[in-house]
């Protein structure tokens, strides 16, 4: 049955800190007192993002936020709220922030609980293609603020306090970048979202535009103020197709309001924006390829200096940002810099959004504050590993990034943290790995894609990944020679080195950091030519067991006649003519057929 | 002249008032997911379901399209949310739970709790 009340109290290091955890105790001790612990759920939540306010507690229905409690509150709460059904206003607080809105639908649930969203507030909670739902949770009113009460240095400076840092992957400070743009002198500048998400496994970017486009509209406008520019591009891939109806639908909704065009909402500032779109190249994520994208030329990077803030699109002073970096400008603007600062680590602030996949419980969508472990998300949010399988590790970054293993679970998340340990944040893809996984073939499939997506233009990238492929590909073949590891090594660290621009430079790194924290597995597959997860084909044999009740099932399905055996007997594999298809192992309804 | 955020406030408050007069203060507000996942998963012939319910009837239900929550392997999710009680978020909807939604929860306000998302 439902329970009448759901409570949460926040769970976040400041709120565990003034006394959370007690405080969930005397509750519920209260509730049992009142005879209340059958119809009351209680249940702890992530940082909600008030720590000024905490301990907090949420009572549901309605909503209810209580805050800077004692334990001598809690007795009152329970008896005037929960049992007399008042709502105690001296203990409550208000609050009309832009981030969390989501908080009040979800917040209940498990999974959503223990999440901080800041870029993904709207998403999922209000119609992504009426303009009108969006204004109604103050939409455009950071774009007001900024027109009406800030100069452009003062909203730079106020990006550049908060720390924002980019979220495609690099994580380069966005303040300094926009300083840079607003500093260049001279029309037209431009200013451009880079939705182009390409890593396998990622879908952020594309579901912030399609379930709140107008957040994105209104931080480039707010970019374009900053920078001094008039001229907004979303470079797009064509492979979304709602995403761009959505954001093209918002464009058109914010032209008819008043707020893109001439005289935004009777200022002096104007500005207005395009959609590009993209054909889908992996390499075009990169600002530079992108931006030679943009312009009608082969979608290539070029060298760096000069940067795009001084010398970008069109030769122009240009201002590039990833999907998430511009959700969050309406809410440091709003809700200001300095409440963004209280959120994440200490170099970096905020959250990231985490495409959560793998072997886990709980796929999806996640957003949580910057210095959350990576077991609180894989274990807390994800729900844990299905089927009892045991931990193995979890990539992180996609195809730039790296795996990381077990003793890396309790490491708080940040840029910084993730490079320590060998991978990346990235923009966002999390799979988790369970012990099923082979880490060889892991590392041979984000070096297929990289290859495959390398633009050809720098010598290190375009053949220095072939070659590395070509290696991974024999041992997992169980062609693997001696010194492989070595000459893996070499040619990743000289790739990472030598390569153009940031697909080839972290092209290297699944099979890196594969080598590094799974050693033994590359060592087994080259010389005892075993697979320990028994997922490559080569190194595997195909066994019959003692469980075989001589159904014939497996003999039907072989495709070459490997198998022997007559009814109700054990039937036996010949592993001569066995080609290693699997189909047996995958008809055998007696779990009679081993992968050796 | 009015200065842009006072502008913005009155564009925010008429956007409100044209929220309510599409029926936002229904007694229960129904959220479909509808982003390419959740379409994938089969949110558009849900939505159809609840589309057809309210053009045969179905009253005082404020019938809203929403993103993607997140929920992927749950996907498509519903969401019933009325005044004064928890948010009701359902779980891998297909046409016939959105009937039987509808039937028991919209209609006799029964909460369907094997399918909510907890």
């Amino acid at each position: 049955m439902t329970a009448t009340y759901r409570i949460i109290v926040c769970d976040g290091t400041s709120c565990l800190n003034s006394g959370a955890r007690t405080l969930t105790t005397v509750l519920k001790a209260q509730l049992d007192k009142h005879g209340l612990t059958d119809k009351t759920t209680v249940s702890l939540s992530g940082c909600l993002g008030m720590c000024d306010k905490g301990p907090i507690v949420v009572v549901n229905p309605g909503y209810t936020l209580y805050g800077s409690l004692t334990e001598g509150d809690i007795p009152e709460i329970v008896e005037e709220h929960l049992v007399k059904g008042k709502p105690i206003a001296r203990l409550a607080i208000q609050e009309d922030h832009l981030y969390n809105r989501f908080f009040r639908v979800f917040g209940d649930a498990k999974f959503f609980g223990h999440q901080m969203r800041v870029t993904l507030r709207n998403c999922g909670i209000i119609d992504p293609e009426s303009i009108d739902d969006y204004l109604s949770l103050r939409g455009y009113e950071a774009l007001a603020k900024a027109v009406t009460d800030m100069t452009p240095q003062q909203v730079v400076a106020e990006v550049e306090k908060s720390g924002l840092r980019g979220r495609g992957g690099a994580g380069f400070p966005t303040g300094t970048k926009w300083k840079f743009t607003a500093a260049q002198v001279g029309t037209p500048k431009y200013v451009i979202c880079n939705a182009d998400e390409g890593d396998p496994g990622a879908f952020m970017d594309r579901s912030a535009i399609e379930g709140d486009p107008h957040t994105i509209v209104e931080g480039m406008a707010i970019g374009g103020y900053a920078v001094g520019s008039s001229k907004g591009i979303v470079y797009i891939r064509a492979e979304y197709p709602l995403a761009i109806r959505r954001i093209t639908k918002a464009i058109e909704d914010a032209r008819a309001h008043g707020l893109l065009g001439e005289n935004i909402l009777g200022s002096d500032f104007s500005f207005d924006m395009e959609i590009r779109l993209g054909a889908g190249a992996f390499v075009c994520g990169e600002e530079t390829a992108l931006i030679h994208s943009i312009e009608g030329a082969r979608g290539m990077p070029r060298p760096r200096p000069p940067y795009p803030s001084v010398q970008g699109l069109f030769g122009r002073p240009t201002l590039i940002n990833n999907v998430e970096t511009w959700a969050n400008v309406p809410v440091i603007v709003l809700d200001g810099a300095n409440w963004f600062r209280t959120v994440g680590t200490e170099t970096s602030k905020g959250t990231k959004v985490f495409a959560l996949a793998g072997k886990v419980v709980n796929t999806g969508l996640i957003e949580v504050p910057m210095g959350t472990t990576l077991r609180q998300i894989i274990y807390d949010v994800g729900g844990g590993i299905p089927g009892g399988k045991a931990f193995k590790a979890v990539q992180t970054g996609g195809p730039s990034g790296g795996c990381l293993p077990e003793q890396y679970l309790d490491t708080p998340i940040d840029y910084d943290s993730l490079a320590k340990a060998g991978s990346i944040m990235g923009s966002g893809g999390m799979i988790v790995i369970d012990e099923d996984s082979c880490m060889v073939d892991i590392a041979k499939f984000f070096l297929e894609f990289t290859q495959n997506e390398s633009c050809g233009k720098c010598t290190p990238c375009r053949e220095g990944t072939k070659r590395m492929l070509e290696i991974l590909t024999r041992i997992t073949e169980g062609k693997g020679q001696a010194g492989d590891i070595d000459k893996l090594e070499r040619l990743g660290k000289m790739i990472q080195k030598a390569s153009l621009c940031g697909l080839g430079q972290s092209a290297p790194n699944p099979v890196l950091s594969t080598i590094k924290n799974f050693r033994a597995e590359y060592e087994e597959h080259i010389h005892d030519k075993r697979c320990r997860a028994r997922v490559c084909e080569n190194l595997v044999t195909y066994e019959i067991t003692e469980k075989c009740v001589g159904c014939g099932a497996c003999r039907k399905v072989c495709p070459v006649t490997a198998i022997a055996g007559g009814p109700k007997k054990q039937h036996v594999i010949d592993q001569d003519k066995c080609i290693k298809c699997g189909q047996c192992f995958k008809t055998c309804k007696f779990e009679a057929i081993a992968k050796v | 002249m009015p200065t842009p955020l006072e502008l913005i406030k009155k564009k925010r408050a008429e956007a409100v008032s044209r929220i309510i007069g599409k029926g936002y203060l229904s007694t229960k507000r129904v959220y479909v997911g509808m982003a390419t996942c959740e379409i994938a998963a089969g949110s558009k012939d849900v939505m159809e379901v609840f589309r057809k319910a309210v053009s045969l009837g179905l009253t005082d239900v404020y019938l809203s399209q929403k993103g993607c929550a997140g929920r992927c392997n749950l996907e498509p999710t519903v969401e019933v949310i009325e005044a004064g009680k928890s948010p009701i978020k359902y779980g891998k909807v297909d046409t016939t739970r959105a009937q039987e939604i509808i039937e028991r929860h919209l209609k006799k306000g029964e909460v369907i709790q094997e399918w909510v998302i907890d």
